[in-house]
């Protein structure tokens, strides 16, 4: 867990260089200090559920997040994969929605030299500063889920953040609000009371790349994750469709 | 960045959340839907200002987000009863309508040869005096009717406003578009059960049977229909069995997809229809709704002579022939009919994939006789009368010129024996014709005719020519391939700039009134078209007596009852949204007993052969003698004049009519289509392009992209970025025997010419079948679209050189020939033969 320590560390660098004033009267930096120590317990996971049964492949996510942060063309936090495979006319297509995991064990952290993205305490999401980061792109090779992009506006690493501006202002995120289906289901882990932890815990969820050990907080239920590559889809009709320049998937 | 923006957001709404970690925390841990937006950037609260959609015609309510004047973000409205906040990919793309580069804004005047591409920049004025001018002429002249007004999307207060104009100029030759949407659904109802448009209430159905309805991807209605049908699916275990050509996203999200040969659904539903009476399934609901139904010549047949005529009728369309025709196996029709008519109630839907075909609107009729014999008409869970705001309104001045019309709106002569909706796709080639005479002004709206038809060359072609057409105006907020064959371009704002009151109908069953407000003021010199037709009026000498389309909205909301009780303007412009909390969903509107004084008026009789009580005074017969000599069927618009029908001796409001002369009971059997020398009953005909048909020749369908509206978005960056590219779908089966392989260039020919395109091989579509998404292919419509810039624009947008797509398709309308259905005028998209062969 030696990102959270760093974490915490950049927090108290962050507030103790120039915004200090505005720290000490807002109510940003009571949580902040309590959740410093706060059993780890009360600490939030944000998390998503994504029920594919939900998902009409509308792409309304997709375009939610584009107008949302005026994401530039070539580039996406959010998108959708299609999974069509199968014999005629035993056929399906399945809908995956793609954001950032917000991994427990994020790969892309470690990998940034210059301490500008971290897991928060409190509430697991996992942040860039942008004044921070040096634009190297490590952090975007070291997704194994191609979440992160160098955003061609400012230069700097970029993606998914759950909408952290709206939640902190008890918004759902903007593809959550927008979902027609209701496929998108948002809260916290850490509350066993929450909508997403009853649908965890009362669904088969999967994550994505379980193997890789991230510890994704993104779950799906009843996704397909056919894939083409795959050696038990020799010789059977699988193909992934996305809506993002990337021919190669993560 | 994070920190410092937490920090600024927080500070900005500090006494919201200020008070303590607890207090946060719970806000945490109920997030709420919508209502509300900030900026990611500097956390600060958008502005939000209550609209509506009209990215598709369903216009849905929305909020608009504005950020330092800027419109930044569309989301649905969490107050609406049809959307329930939620909003789909189109209409959040909404803002890219508004923040297109390429929007035209300023009026545009031709310098060089038609189409040559060459503009000069004029003012409002100058275009005005040209076209006022020009129009005044034909006015004076007695000829208003060689004004063509030729509009693709016209609803709600846009439609009355605008028509408002045209009727106080005195034309009526108007064109519209609805024969290349679904001309045939409409035809078909109003030959069955009156007024058009089928309302499917998914929230109280167990059961769900889909005729080539992708609504979980487009539809008229669609996020109001979608969202409760997925929420029906997934968590009322709801089986959805749909019956498409291909894969659609709704068929994916089917219980069952059944393949269909294209054009062969109503073989299906005949059949159905078969094992359903044939097996006296219909008995229980259906046999009950018989009572309301005409089944035979005589409108006052018994049920029992009712079933007779059916099973009669239906005897020879069994499974085993249907499966000959539709390649449905016979079995699964079967078994399919007897769920239907087993599950109460059952919600029977269709759309274009079953209509847009050689004898479409019969398809419809039988799509209604099913629901009918099930018993699912207008009842909690079934296919119900369409319910919609009553907007009041200005009408405009008394006394209005008597209008004349070109009769060129209907189709070449025989193109279609009852175009209640016109046949819009065969306007130019009547205007060609020229034997029903031609306008010297035409002006196109809202309607890109040369690439949203079928023979798109000959379109071209025809809009060229200056000696078929003097003067084409176009109104148009981009350069689209209809404003580049233009003489002159009035700028008109998107929906995202305008006013209007919207009254689309609504699934609850209960009418939701909603107001579309500008988010921003109008850019460049753009204007709303109806704005634009208050000024021709007054230029003209004919003021409509209201100064804007916002005076005529603010005084529809306090004229129209139900919204001046609830605050008028003021509550709308501050809501956006109205709906009656104590208003109870509509069903049964048939079954309403009328009072007597309304039938036992002196100038109401009763149709002896119908049973139908109509006003021979409205009607404009002079005398009850003469109504009873000529007759309800017989006298020409005696429609409008319906007052009832009777039924066991009782005098219900039945099924008004609407277009043509129905009875008011639900019409199984046509006299209108009898009369017509068309099948009376819901009957096959063979489709006379199949018949001549070679083994190797496959049938060509098009279908709409969940991304996409049909012709009207390729402008939106965001939208082209997910659909750009629409490869054919061929079936693994048919691509061998042609030698295509997956990704190959393929060559597609139809009568009306080739295209180019490649090969998406996929089991994912019926064998011996082509599909070919609209949307794609544009030459024009700005750089987003076509990768063109349009003339005299200035404006830039970084993300215009980060266009990363290097295909924009192909658009099957070059092949796809005006062919209309011969009952109803509909556009046939979904039977065209044609030739496949690699390129």
């Amino acid at each position: 867990m030696t990102y959270h320590d760093r974490n915490i560390s950049r927090r108290d660098m962050v507030k103790a260089t120039g915004l200090g004033a505005a720290v000490a009267t807002t109510a940003v930096a009571a949580p902040k200090a309590a959740k410093a120590v706060a059993a780890p317990g009360h600490q939030a996971q944000y998390a998503m559920v994504i029920d594919v049964r939900k998902c009409i492949g509308c792409q309304a996510c997709t375009i939610a997040c584009k107008t949302e942060y005026e994401v530039p063309l070539g580039k996406h936090r959010s998108w959708v994969e299609a999974v069509e495979k199968g014999t005629y006319p035993d056929v399906s297509r399945s809908f995956r929605p793609r954001l950032c995991n917000q991994c427990s064990e994020p790969a892309c952290v470690p990998v940034c030299p210059a301490d500008a993205t971290w897991k928060r305490d409190e509430d697991g999401v996992v942040v860039i500063n942008k004044d921070d980061c040096i634009a190297c792109g490590r952090c975007v090779e070291a997704c194994p889920y191609d979440a992160r992009f160098l955003n061609p506006v400012g230069g700097k690493a970029d993606k998914c953040d759950f909408c952290l501006h709206r939640v902190e202002q008890g918004l759902v995120p903007s593809c959550v609000n927008t979902c027609q289906g209701k496929a998108r289901v948002f809260g916290d882990l850490n509350d066993p009371e929450s909508e997403v932890s009853k649908l965890v815990a009362d669904h088969p969820v999967t994550v994505l790349l379980q193997e890789t050990g991230t510890k994704p907080n993104v779950y799906y239920i009843d996704a397909d994750h056919a894939d083409p590559a795959d050696a038990r889809f020799a010789g059977q009709y699988v193909r992934v469709d996305t809506n993002r320049p990337v021919e190669e998937r993560r | 960045m994070l920190d410092r923006r937490s920090l600024l957001k927080i500070g900005a709404a500090a006494p919201a959340v200020a008070v303590s970690g607890g207090v946060l925390n719970q806000v945490r841990a109920l997030p709420i839907s919508g209502g509300k937006d900030f900026s990611p950037i500097t956390g600060m609260e958008r502005k939000a200002i209550p609209s509506a959609c009209w990215q598709c015609v369903t216009r849905c309510p929305s909020i608009s987000y504005v950020e330092d004047g800027r419109l930044v973000k569309i989301e649905g409205q969490p107050n609406s009863i049809r959307t329930h906040g939620v909003m789909c990919s189109k209409g959040q793309a909404g803002v890219n309508q508004y923040s297109d580069p390429d929007r035209i804004l300023h009026p545009m005047r031709r310098v060089g040869p038609r189409g040559s591409g060459q503009w000069k920049r004029i003012s409002w004025d100058e275009a005005l005096e040209e076209l006022t001018g020009r129009l005044q002429k034909l006015r004076d002249d007695g000829t208003p009717e060689k004004f063509m007004f030729h509009y693709g999307r016209m609803k709600a207060s846009h439609s009355k406003l605008i028509n408002t104009f045209l009727a106080n100029y005195g034309t009526a030759s108007k064109g519209n578009h609805t024969a290349i949407c679904e001309a045939a659904k409409w035809t078909g109802q109003e030959l069955t059960w009156g007024k058009h448009y089928d309302n499917w209430d998914f929230d109280n159905t167990r059961f769900v049977l889909n005729f080539g309805s992708n609504v979980l991807e487009a539809h008229t209605n669609h996020v109001p229909s979608a969202h409760r049908l997925i929420a029906r699916i997934t968590d009322h275990n709801v089986r959805l069995v749909t019956f498409d050509v291909r894969l659609s996203n709704t068929a994916a999200k089917s219980s069952e997809w059944v393949p269909v040969v294209p054009g062969t659904d109503r073989a299906v539903v005949l059949a159905m229809c078969n094992v359903i009476m044939s097996e006296d399934l219909y008995k229980g609901d259906g046999e009950e709704f018989l009572k309301y139904c005409k089944v035979t010549a005589n409108n006052a047949a018994t049920v029992e002579e009712k079933v007779a005529a059916l099973k009669t009728h239906l005897a020879e369309y069994t499974p085993e022939w249907a499966e000959g025709v539709s390649g449905v196996p016979a079995g699964k029709i079967a078994e399919i009919a007897r769920e239907v008519a087993m599950a109460k109630p059952a919600c029977i839907i269709s759309y274009r994939g079953a209509v847009a075909s050689y004898h479409g609107a019969d398809t419809e009729r039988a799509v209604q006789m099913l629901a009918a014999i099930t018993g699912n008409i207008d009842q909690p869970g079934g296919r119900c009368k369409a319910v919609g705001a009553s907007w009041k309104y200005p009408k405009g001045p008394k006394d209005k010129p008597k209008a004349r019309k070109l009769k060129i709106a209907d189709g070449l002569p025989g193109a279609a024996k009852l175009p209640t909706h016109h046949v819009s796709h065969q306007v130019l080639k009547m205007i060609k014709d020229g034997s029903h005479g031609r306008p010297d002004v035409y002006m196109s709206y809202c309607y890109t005719a040369v690439y949203a038809n079928g023979d798109v060359q000959e379109n071209i072609d025809i809009l060229k020519d200056e000696s078929l057409i003097p003067f084409s105006v176009n109104v148009n907020p981009y350069y689209d391939e209809s404003a580049a064959l233009a003489d002159l371009i009035l700028p008109d704002t998107p929906f995202t700039e305008r006013w209007g009151w919207e009254d689309m109908v609504s699934p609850a069953q209960i009418p939701e009134y909603y107001i579309r407000q500008p988010a921003v003021k109008p850019l460049g010199e753009c204007r709303d078209f109806a704005d634009v037709c208050i000024d021709m009026a007054e230029r003209m000498g004919f003021p409509l007596g209201y100064k804007s389309h916002e005076e005529f909205v603010q005084a529809s909301c306090e004229m129209t009852p139900a919204v001046k009780a609830a605050g008028g303007f003021e509550y709308m412009k501050a809501n956006g949204v109205y709906h009656d909390p104590a208003a109870k969903p509509a069903f049964y509107s048939y079954k309403k007993v009328l009072s007597p004084e309304k039938y036992q008026k002196e100038t109401v009789v009763k149709d002896p052969q119908t049973g139908t009580y109509w006003d021979w005074k409205k009607a404009k017969l002079e005398s009850a003698e003469e109504a009873l000599a000529k007759g309800y069927l017989k006298t020409k618009g005696s429609y409008k004049a319906y007052v009832g029908v009777e039924v066991d001796g009782q005098v219900l409001s039945g099924f008004k009519p609407d277009k043509v002369n129905l009875s008011g009971l639900f019409e199984i059997y046509s006299d209108v289509m009898k009369d017509a020398d068309l099948p009376a009953m819901p009957s096959w005909t063979a489709i006379p392009e199949y018949e001549a048909k070679k083994p190797e020749d496959l049938i060509l369908t098009t279908y709409k992209h969940a991304a996409q509206i049909h012709s009207r978005s390729a402008n939106c960056k965001y939208l082209t970025e997910v659909f750009h590219d629409n490869p054919a779908w061929l079936n693994p089966e048919t691509a061998k025997t042609k030698g295509i392989a997956d990704g190959d260039a393929i060559k597609v020919i139809s009568a009306s010419g080739e295209l180019l395109t490649t090969a998406r091989v996929t089991p994912a579509i019926v064998p011996g079948a082509i599909a070919i998404a609209h949307h794609c292919g544009h030459w024009e419509y700005g750089r987003y679209a076509s990768g063109k810039k349009a003339p005299l624009v200035e404006a830039d947008e970084a993300d215009a050189d980060r266009i990363w797509w290097t295909s924009k398709g192909a658009h099957p309308n070059w092949i796809i020939g005006n062919r209309a259905d011969p009952i109803s005028g509909q556009l046939r998209f979904m039977d065209t033969v044609v030739k496949v062969e690699k390129a």
